[in-house]
């Protein structure tokens, strides 16, 4: 065979093989929208209660009529809800929020200015951390129907994510007036903390809690969040009556369970703080348990065993993160999760880089900057620390641990006023907060006494 | 009736192939907040290095795929001329599609800059001297690897207000980078070796079939196991 038809063959074979990757492509695009996205089964005492056969009962529903007609625009929607619920409960936020996407994409195609469906992919997109999108659909969804309360929830998420706080504080004040709910409540909670009202927060919080039915999933969420309040300002014993409630309400809810956790290890009781943890992880996979996990088993002095969860917890983020690969409508942005992730394990550089990705998508954001001066803190880097700690502060927020660390911040930097301030402020109620940070920050304060 | 079928089948593919590149927004590309307040100068650096950085040291793909370009010819002009050509194609691709106006997905365009790097590596193997239409192909080649440089910068976002001064800045970065590997390439193996009578035999071939093995199994993996 000449060389010219080597040649010619060659050229022939990448041409095939493009069309390969391509048709392979369509294929698989093929497959995944005629993919037909079921409930998976629960876990735990949550596959016992008659809600879980309700819901499943409501799937088989829409599913069923989405059979004959795809169309189906109440049956996508439906389906959606459920989906976006269940991600919650089973902590599967990757399976879950693809299957939602799926069947709210669905809608859109049949008519892109659906409010319904606007709504549902605003909160997809938030929860996937994909803010400023999430934002944008939100903003898009509001101007299709300005008069619902639930838009104003998604745009008081959208903008408390990418820090613009006055948008958030306006968005909260009309949701609450449009519909005075645990929704409108919980928010109000959660930007009055941002500004560093914690009396405000906690009573806004219980007013959330009272407005909610007992035992739904929502109102539990929101009472753990009272008893976090809770924790925060030192105030332990009614922090674990609301996890308690919260369990008695709603029999094993992981997020109460790792509340109790908590607890225990603020008692350094290490080993039912460990059976906490890992109860509430068989539960519903949080890589917030995870990470407990890895602070109570390094006190313990089980290094190996902390050193397998921090590098499990950066496994999960990191495939979590990289589904957007293969599918482009979802991926989980998680990199603020992946620098504190990073720190646990003392990968500085990659802390780092990943805290400055986070930084580039919402630099107006306070946690955001917390974390970026935290881990210049941690590298040693103490002016650039000082840089973004201005910023974390500017809400005026007291949360004990932004406080502690922003002492510590200022103390390396010299400036040992604002050290001693932030520190006395931070420790003031002897708050629950990790053991490492709370004693290091008690150490400094005592030696600027 | 089987025929009517396959016609449908047939308009179906080509409409998804045009529909795959001129794709509606189906993904947002990120916005760089943070570089939107900053001076044109920071921005210009930081897009700079990033570009840089983007092909050495990260770019192992596009290292080979550089290198590959350099062994057929040993003038340094010839060699700059066809990665220019390339950083002009990838400069289209990147801006559209960080504007939106393309948008291809990743498990398309990464296979298919793999099968690139095979492509060069096959060809310095086929041909012993560079053909007129190396710089087409290459240029053809740019605009898919425009579209996986797409992804990337996506990671960091731009700012919105300087975009045009961002992307360029990045394209700097990257024909630089490129201009590393060729000096490196010609300084390290085609200067002292490329005027050896065994220079074909003994540097050419067993270098691209390492660049074609490496890319043939991106190749696969890429296209298989991803």
């Amino acid at each position: 065979m000449s060389k010219k038809s080597i040649y010619i063959l060659f050229v022939l074979f990448f041409l095939a093989a493009v069309v390969l990757i391509i048709v392979r492509f369509n294929a698989k695009q093929n497959k995944k929208e005629n993919e037909r996205y079921t409930l998976l089964e629960r876990r735990g005492i949550s596959a016992q209660t008659t809600e879980w056969i309700h819901t499943k009962s409501q799937a088989y529903n829409y599913l069923n009529n989405l059979e004959k007609n795809p169309n189906d625009e109440k049956s996508n929607l439906g389906l959606a809800t459920l989906f976006i619920k269940e991600a919650r409960i089973s902590g599967n936020y990757v399976y879950y929020d693809m299957a939602a996407m799926k069947y709210v994409n669905n809608v859109l195609k049949i008519d892109s200015n659906n409010f319904e469906a606007n709504l549902y992919k605003a909160v997809l997109y938030l929860s996937q951390h994909h803010f400023a999108y999430g934002l944008a659909i939100a903003q898009k969804a509001q101007q299709i129907n300005p008069y619902n309360a639930f838009v104003y929830g998604i745009l008081v998420d959208g903008n408390v994510e990418m820090g613009y706080y006055d948008s958030a504080v306006a968005n909260s004040d009309r949701m609450v007036s449009v519909r005075p709910d645990l929704s409108s409540y919980s928010r109000i909670s959660y930007l009055r903390e941002i500004y560093g009202d914690y009396p405000g927060s906690i009573a806004a919080m219980k007013m959330a809690v009272d407005a909610g039915a007992p035992g739904e999933e929502a109102t539990e969420w929101t009472r753990v969040q009272l008893g976090q309040l809770y924790e925060r300002t030192g105030d332990l014993k009614n922090a674990e009556m609301h996890y308690t409630i919260a369990l008695d309400e709603r029999p094993q809810y992981a997020y109460a369970l790792a509340g109790l956790g908590r607890i225990a290890m603020s008692t350094k009781d290490y080993n039912k703080a460990i059976e906490y943890y890992l109860k509430a992880d068989s539960i519903v996979s949080d890589n917030s348990f995870k990470e407990e996990l890895v602070d109570v088993y390094s006190l313990k002095g089980q290094n190996d065993k902390s050193q397998n969860a921090a590098k499990t917890v950066i496994d999960n983020l990191n495939k979590d993160a990289s589904k957007g690969n293969i599918d482009e409508s979802i991926g989980h942005y998680a990199d603020r999760e992946l620098a504190y992730a990073y720190l646990k394990v003392n990968d500085y550089d990659k802390a780092l880089e990943h805290a400055m990705v986070e930084y580039n998508r919402r630099p107006e954001n306070i946690d955001v900057n917390e974390t970026v001066a935290w881990v210049n803190y941690k590298k040693g880097d103490y002016t650039n620390a000082l840089k973004y700690i201005a910023p974390a502060l500017k809400t005026k927020c007291k949360n004990p641990v932004l406080l502690c660390r922003a002492g510590l911040i200022y103390y390396k930097a010299g400036n040992k006023q604002l050290a001693k301030t932030y520190l006395q402020d931070g420790l003031i109620n002897n708050p629950n907060i990790n053991y490492q940070l709370k004693d290091e920050s008690a150490k400094t304060l005592r030696s600027l006494l | 009736m089987e025929q009517g079928k396959l016609n449908v089948q047939r308009h179906q593919f080509f409409c998804f192939i045009i529909l795959l590149f001129l794709s509606s927004v189906a993904f947002g590309h990120t916005i760089n907040y943070s570089l939107e307040k900053a001076p044109t100068g920071n921005v210009i650096w930081y897009y700079l290095k990033l570009g840089y950085s983007h092909i050495l040291p990260q770019g192992f793909d596009h290292i080979l795929f550089v290198a590959g370009l350099c062994l057929l010819s040993q003038k340094i002009k010839v060699i700059i001329w066809q990665a220019t050509a390339f950083t002009v194609a990838h400069s289209i691709t990147l801006t559209l599609s960080m504007k939106n106006i393309i948008v291809a997905p990743s498990a398309v365009v990464e296979p298919i800059i793999a099968l690139s790097i095979l492509f060069v590596a096959i060809e310095n193997m086929l041909i012993s001297e560079l053909k007129p239409w190396r710089i087409l192909v290459v240029f053809m080649f740019g605009l898919i690897h425009g579209l996986g440089f797409a992804s990337a910068l996506n990671e960091i976002g731009l700012p919105r207000n300087k975009f045009a001064v961002s992307i360029l800045s990045f394209n700097l970065g990257v024909e630089l980078g490129q201009i590393t590997i060729i000096l490196l390439m010609f300084i390290l193996i085609i200067s002292p070796l490329g005027k050896k009578t065994w220079y074909r035999k003994s540097v050419v071939f067993p270098l691209s079939i390492i660049i074609g093995l490496i890319a043939l199994y991106w190749t696969i993996q890429r296209i298989f196991f991803v």
